[in-house]
């Protein structure tokens, strides 16, 4: 893993990198997480690449999801920094975030009465003033963003009749509504069957290639990550164990010493992607 | 786009055809229940009657006599467009001065809580938060008791309420909060925190003197239009024409909120600060029920709720249903309460209570989760 030029972070006011990273969308610095007094990750470096998708991997209770949750200002950091578009992340109004970094979750709670166009156009929250009416834009974004999503066929029918699959497909096309250049997903795929796990990855694929749009998602499974992710960053104990390249990244080792697994990692010439065969638990 | 036409769409939903039923048979009811209730009573009159007191020329042709029953001999005064009522026929007398002020009144109480109510149940994303329940009543009613054994001037009234209120709701939450709250915790904390405001107006009903000001007291705590005329109407129309629009303005975040608290900051929205604001708004809705007609319950967990099932969790939707429904069930009690016994007047609360309480009930039987909207 190379090592990123480090910043100066002592003044909290006035916040001047000294060689800003261009291409990264997302830049975390000595950043420190914390519920209470219970610090769950402490990270030196970690970059999301621009117009690129990144997984963020690890076994549960690696900080995957806090990451996550530093990364969006949901959780103020102890310490270090969070540099969105090489702006930090605090420095934003909620509304100047939301129209920059659009955020899905795993758990889908909504009034079952709303319709799939009612969730979708709340996806056009920041956009909006406090009066306004939808403008031609916000109908675009909301007709854009449920065809990207494929549930045109859904538009009218109320989220308490959608299967859990559905739901979220529902939600996803929500959060593309919103139109924001960085996308974070945390565990987007947890709770689906394997249909749908593929076409949230799927839509999320197509807007990243389309769009261009930059993508950080949380995932447990290690193969569907090295599938669907330019850059993996696998997280250990809440620090960085490894960054890069699925190819790089997934190897016996790194499934030995982070995941506890005895894996057999193969790559063949032809596939794109590592393939992990698991073989037994690790004490 | 004309500001205008924003405006109208950012406050009108979509009229439809279960919406519109709503708004039609609500307004059917409440007229139907305003002509029984000024008929009947101690001055009976046939309907004749009532209909050339409604449409009598004497109010309408005279601008200032009209001025003078809405705005009380005082500010007609003070304003030089008083006039004498005496010249007023008996029948127009009564109905101009006792029984239509009463419905009026009824009208925007009902609208008040129900609005209220929804609004708390976006808040607390609870189908089961009410004004009443969640202790908001119970301290506005302490406040207003309180000003009323002081005898300070009725204007206070209002202002009280929304004080009482505004500490109550702070003290439920403060019970209820333990890293965030949930439906079930803010519920029972709104009863307990209910309990004690009500205990505490029991107790200062022992500082009453004069049996008059001890009747008033206690037919006020059970929530009662007896006797209320164009006073209480000016009274509750000042906080009713803010809190109306700008509840119909709020409900497109009143929807945001209900996509719970992690998504509604992910879109934007500044969910403590809102959540403050909007409080602030059904406290006020609230306060000015309870300074003109007391403590009437279960009006503000009812309305919602039914409106709810009809037309589905759309708030603006909902809002403008409760602001039909919710008129029609207080003015309709309202008549039960009055006329329902014959001789003797109950408190319009007992009824709306009566009515309210086995359909909270049948809703405890029913929900299994809290917040499911």
């Amino acid at each position: 893993m190379s090592r990123l030029p480090l910043l100066d972070t002592d003044d909290d006011t006035e916040f001047v990198p000294e060689d800003p990273v261009h291409d990264a969308a997302l830049f975390a610095t000595d950043l420190e997480l914390a519920y209470g007094d219970d610090v769950v990750v402490d990270c030196e470096d970690l970059v999301v690449p621009d117009g690129e998708v990144t997984a963020l991997v690890g076994p549960n209770g690696s900080g995957k999801s806090t990451v996550l949750k530093g990364l969006s200002a949901e959780l103020a950091p102890e310490a270090g920094t969070v540099l969105l578009h090489g702006r930090r992340v605090q420095e934003r109004s909620a509304k100047e975030l939301a129209l920059e970094l659009g955020l899905l979750d795993q758990e889908n709670d909504a009034p079952g009465g709303l319709t799939v166009e009612d969730l979708v156009t709340h996806g056009r929250y920041p956009h909006r003033g406090f009066l306004d009416a939808l403008n031609a834009d916000d109908h675009a974004a909301i007709d854009r963003a449920i065809d990207l999503a494929g549930v045109e066929a859904l538009r009218d029918t109320p989220l308490s009749e959608l299967s859990g699959g559905q739901k979220q497909l529902a939600f996803v096309a929500m959060t593309l509504a919103q139109d924001t250049d960085v996308l974070l997903l945390d565990e987007p795929t947890t709770y689906l069957d394997l249909h749908h796990q593929l076409r949230v990855m799927e839509v999320v694929r197509t807007l990243n290639e389309e769009r261009g749009v930059t993508v950080c998602v949380v995932l447990h499974d290690l193969q569907q990550a090295a599938r669907f992710a330019d850059y993996l960053v696998a997280l250990d104990d809440g620090g960085v164990y490894d960054w890069g390249p699925p190819e790089d990244v997934v190897t016996e080792e790194l499934l030995a010493d982070v995941f506890d697994v005895d894996a057999a990692v193969s790559f063949d010439p032809g596939d794109d992607e590592p393939r992990i065969v698991p073989r037994r638990a690790l004490e | 786009m004309s500001r205008q036409y924003r405006v109208r769409d950012a406050l009108l939903p979509d009229l439809d055809a279960t919406l519109t039923s709503i708004v039609a048979t609500s307004t059917a009811v409440v007229l139907l229940a305003a002509l029984v209730q000024i008929r009947y009573g101690a001055y009976q009159m046939p309907f004749e009657t009532v209909w050339r007191a409604l449409f009598d020329r004497a109010v309408w042709t005279n601008p200032e006599i009209l001025a003078t029953i809405v705005l009380g001999d005082g500010l007609a005064g003070r304003l030089g467009v008083a006039a004498d009522l005496s010249a007023l026929s008996d029948a127009t007398a009564v109905v101009w001065t006792m029984r239509l002020p009463r419905v009026a009144v009824g009208v925007f109480v009902g609208a008040n809580l129900a609005v209220a109510g929804a609004v708390f149940q976006a808040i607390t994303r609870n189908e089961l938060a009410s004004p009443y329940i969640l202790g908001v009543s119970s301290g506005a009613g302490f406040a207003v008791v309180l000003v009323i054994v002081s005898s300070l001037g009725t204007y206070f009234l209002p202002l009280a309420a929304a004080v009482g209120g505004t500490a109550a709701f702070l003290l439920v939450y403060a019970v209820a909060w333990r890293g965030g709250t949930t439906p079930v915790r803010l519920v029972l904390a709104g009863v307990v925190v209910g309990t004690i405001f009500n205990s505490l107006q029991t107790g200062v009903f022992y500082f009453i003197d004069s049996n008059g000001a001890m009747r008033t007291a206690v037919s006020w705590l059970a929530g009662s239009l007896t006797g209320v005329g164009w006073g209480e109407f000016r009274l509750v129309t000042v906080p009713t024409l803010l809190v109306v629009p700008a509840a119909l303005v709020a409900a497109r975040q009143l929807d945001v909120l209900l996509l719970g608290e992690r998504r509604a900051s992910a879109l934007g929205m500044r969910v403590e600060t809102m959540r403050f604001a909007l409080s602030a708004l059904a406290i006020l809705a609230t306060a000015a029920a309870v300074a003109v007609a007391g403590l009437v319950g279960f009006v503000g967990l009812v309305v919602p709720h039914a409106v709810r099932t009809m037309v589905g969790s759309d708030y603006r939707r909902l809002l403008v249903g409760c602001l039909f429904v919710g008129p029609a069930l207080v003015v309709v009690a309202d008549v039960v309460a009055r006329l329902g016994l014959g001789g003797a007047q109950i408190p319009v609360g007992v009824v709306t209570g009566l009515v309210g309480g086995p359909y909270f009930l049948l809703l405890l039987r029913r929900t299994e989760s809290f917040n499911e909207f």
